[in-house]
């Protein structure tokens, strides 16, 4: 009988957990994944400078 | 801080589509859809010009405003991109974008359509730096190799150019004061000719 409360239990209760990792919309706000890069903005402006003066300039 | 932008200069566009292959070919982009496209104005007539068109990475991205799942970021290069895990593909960036920069991909039977795909300015998405998942689903990140959109890049004339809008314009500036004159493609002789 015990056994049997328990299964019961168990298949009543299935998925009825709260995840409190919830994101919530935010109009006008990203909430995604965080875009991520191994340099600095300074650093990665001073290399496609440079890039920029090396291919992009006229003939 | 830089703000990255594209800039073609009609006068030297030889509508060769060049740069539509390239990225084509860089980003592995998939058949139906063209990140970058060549329009030419006044096609067959003397005179004819063409100009180099995909996402101008606006500073205040209209796309960007009407996403009701806030899917689109801009980076801290002033570059606007967009989460693919976000996206629901309902197409109002496309209603918004007055370049009819975002594509969508026939996905499945019936003629369905998938996410959103644009031009990346080749800096990738949200994914890791030089990871699978970013280049299946964004293409290659050039910016994170310390190069510029290949687009630009390979463009024979130097008509199509990238790089901090600051340069870009300077460069241009000087092109218009060695012609004595801007060119009359577009702005009000063009919008008001009759």
């Amino acid at each position: 009988m015990r056994c049997l409360l328990l299964i019961i239990a168990f298949t009543s209760l299935t998925a009825c957990y709260e995840d409190s990792d919830v994101t919530l919309h935010q109009a006008g706000s990203y909430k995604g994944k965080i875009d991520t890069h191994s340099q600095t903005a300074e650093q990665r402006e001073a290399i496609l400078a440079k890039r920029f003066r090396h291919v992009q300039t006229d003939r | 801080m830089a703000r990255m932008k594209f800039l073609c200069d009609s006068e030297r566009c030889i509508e060769c589509n060049a740069c539509v292959t390239a990225c084509k070919n860089e980003h592995e982009v998939p058949w139906g859809v063209n990140r970058r496209r060549v329009v030419t104005l006044d096609d067959g007539v003397p005179g004819e010009k063409s100009i180099s068109v995909a996402c101008m990475h606006c500073s205040d991205a209209p796309c960007q405003a009407v996403c009701p799942v806030d899917c689109f970021y801009t980076t801290e290069d002033g570059v606007v991109l967009h989460n693919k895990d976000m996206c629901i593909g309902c197409g109002y960036c496309l209603y918004a974008c007055p370049f009819g920069a975002p594509q969508y991909p026939q996905e499945g039977a019936f003629g369905a359509r998938g996410k959103m795909d644009k031009c990346t300015f080749c800096a990738g998405g949200p994914e890791e730096d030089h990871s699978h998942e970013e280049l299946d689903k964004y293409g290659r990140n050039r910016l994170a190799e310390g190069k510029l959109p290949l687009c630009a890049e390979m463009c024979s004339t130097k008509s199509l150019l990238a790089g901090d809008g600051d340069m870009v314009s300077e460069l241009f500036r000087n092109r218009v004061v060695r012609r004595e004159g801007r060119p009359d493609v577009w702005g009000w002789n063009t919008a008001y000719k009759d």
